[in-house]
């Protein structure tokens, strides 16, 4: 079975058609819903206050950590995706430890990560 | 507007009603010759869509239709059965009121959410408000594609189609972000953040569960991957990576013991606090539509698919597909939420190392 352009132009059409279907959804309201405008309509909603300073606020610095554990495991793990399709059962045990080798180095970064206390969640001096 | 119209076209044609005939004349064969044009230009399109995709073309018209049919039968369901199961579950009756056993319940609500105000907040980052809501309903059509409901009954057998599957499921994550970023509200903010670091903390045991299921059946097209099933369904070889991709599937649909990014009683709603009206139901839409298609995912890869007796292939997709998406519901009542740092480090503490173990044991098992 090969994978065509074809197959793709399905994937297409679905996506431009949930676009669509979206775009014509949030179009209709415009028609038959009512329109009020208020002193504070197009305020953003902060449980009834005034809101107050810039809504981009300064988040943990952690979660940077955990996007950049992330990268750098996420690809990787995709490359296992063909080695699961061509794996075959039985026989050439050198595929199993070319797996073992590779998932073994993943979990060096998990290790890592572990050790340097990305996973810890504590605020040193407080 | 309408004045200066009516003033302008006093000024041409009131003197001279001749010059109102030629005028509509002229009109009439100027449109007749356009009509002509575009039903030239039509016809050949059709005729070299035709030749080019033949019965495909048919197929992809029937599968747009039949999986719009799948996503708003769904979702109206679901809205439904969630208030209905909760009710009993908390020894109420849940809605009763429209039609039978409250069944039209959803359909009334649907109704009133197309005829609810849209407002979009003053300082909003514009082209990120206003497109997440657009593009978080892509990756949900676009999973339909390669589901199998049936032995026959599948849009297009892709043969990467999980690979194509979790490609797309990613862009879920975006559009939260670029909801909850351009929102311009500390809420959504936090909520967007929340919700990135879950998805993707997630994601990894997710692809590592796959994986074995992968292996077992040597092939990424998922009716390949039903086909191999046949003497035993694979929750019966893979029971861990089953368990733990039923865990990462609640997590990634932000269901509750893992709502975090959308806890109303610290963020009001999360990411989108700030949309209204038709903008707010496609969100709800596309959170019903991902349960139920992590659900068929479940499905699909460790129960079989559409495999089983004496029913038809369809009848127990839909059954063992709405029994996973009960078992979420339940789990909505049953477990408190959990703390965030708890929730990210169960991922990558317990589950990704837990996945690599049994895939490492898959690998070895199928070498002996």
């Amino acid at each position: 079975m090969e994978t065509t352009l074809r197959d793709f132009a399905f994937v297409l059409a679905f996506a431009v058609l949930a676009i669509l279907f979206a775009l014509i959804a949030v179009l209709i309201p415009r028609f038959i819903a009512p329109r009020t405008v208020g002193l504070k309509t197009e305020s953003i909603y902060e449980c009834g206050m005034d809101p107050f300073g810039s809504a981009w606020i300064r988040y943990a610095a952690l979660f940077y950590l955990y996007a950049l554990i992330f990268i750098a495991f996420d690809v990787d793990v995709l490359y296992l995706f063909p080695v699961a399709t061509s794996y075959v059962r039985g026989g050439n045990p050198e595929e199993f430890i070319a797996l073992l080798v590779f998932v073994l180095l993943l979990v060096l970064a998990i290790a890592y990560a572990w050790g340097k206390g990305v996973f810890r969640w504590k605020y040193e001096g407080r | 507007m309408r004045r200066w119209l009516r003033e302008q076209f006093d000024r041409y044609f009131g003197s001279d009603p001749v010059r109102l005939l030629f005028a509509l004349g002229g009109l009439f064969f100027a449109t007749l010759v356009v009509l002509a044009l575009l039903y030239w230009v039509v016809g050949k399109v059709v005729t070299a869509g035709l030749e080019a995709w033949g019965w495909d073309l048919v197929r992809l018209l029937l599968g747009l239709l039949g999986v719009m049919v799948v996503v708003f039968g769904n979702a109206l369901f679901l809205v439904w059965a969630e208030r209905k199961v909760a009710g009993h579950m908390q020894i109420r009756i849940g809605p009763k009121e429209v039609g039978p056993y409250g069944l039209l319940q959803s359909i009334a609500d649907s109704v009133k959410l197309l005829a609810k105000e849209i407002i979009t907040p003053r300082f909003v980052d514009r082209p990120l408000y206003l497109l997440a809501p657009l593009l978080i309903f892509v990756p949900c059509l676009v999973a339909m594609v390669v589901i199998p409901f049936d032995a026959r009954l599948q849009v297009r057998d892709i043969n990467v189609g999980i690979v194509m599957i979790l490609a797309f499921s990613s862009l879920t994550v975006l559009a939260i972000f670029m909801a909850g970023w351009g929102s311009v509200n500390k809420y959504s903010l936090i909520g967007g953040v929340r919700s990135i670091s879950q998805s993707i903390a997630y994601e990894i045991p997710m692809l590592l569960s796959i994986l074995p299921v992968v292996m077992m059946a040597r092939s990424l097209s998922l009716k390949e991957v039903v086909e191999a099933q046949s003497p035993y369904w694979f929750v019966l070889v893979q029971p861990v990576a089953f368990l733990i991709y039923f865990v990462c599937a609640v997590a990634e649909t932000n269901r509750t013991p893992f709502d975090l990014p959308e806890a109303e009683s610290e963020l009001v709603a999360g990411y989108h606090t700030e949309y209204s009206g038709m903008r707010f139901s496609l969100f709800f839409l596309a959170e019903y539509t991902n349960i139920f298609i992590v659900c068929a995912l479940a499905t699909t890869f460790f129960l079989g698919g559409y495999k089983g007796p004496v029913l038809p292939g369809v009848v127990w997709f839909f059954l063992k597909t709405y029994a996973l998406i009960f078992v979420i519901m339940w789990f909505r009542w049953t477990f408190p939420r959990v703390r965030f740092d708890q929730l990210l480090n169960f991922s990558w503490k317990f589950l990704i190392p837990l996945a690599m173990a049994n895939l490492l044991v898959t690998g070895g098992l199928l070498k002996l």
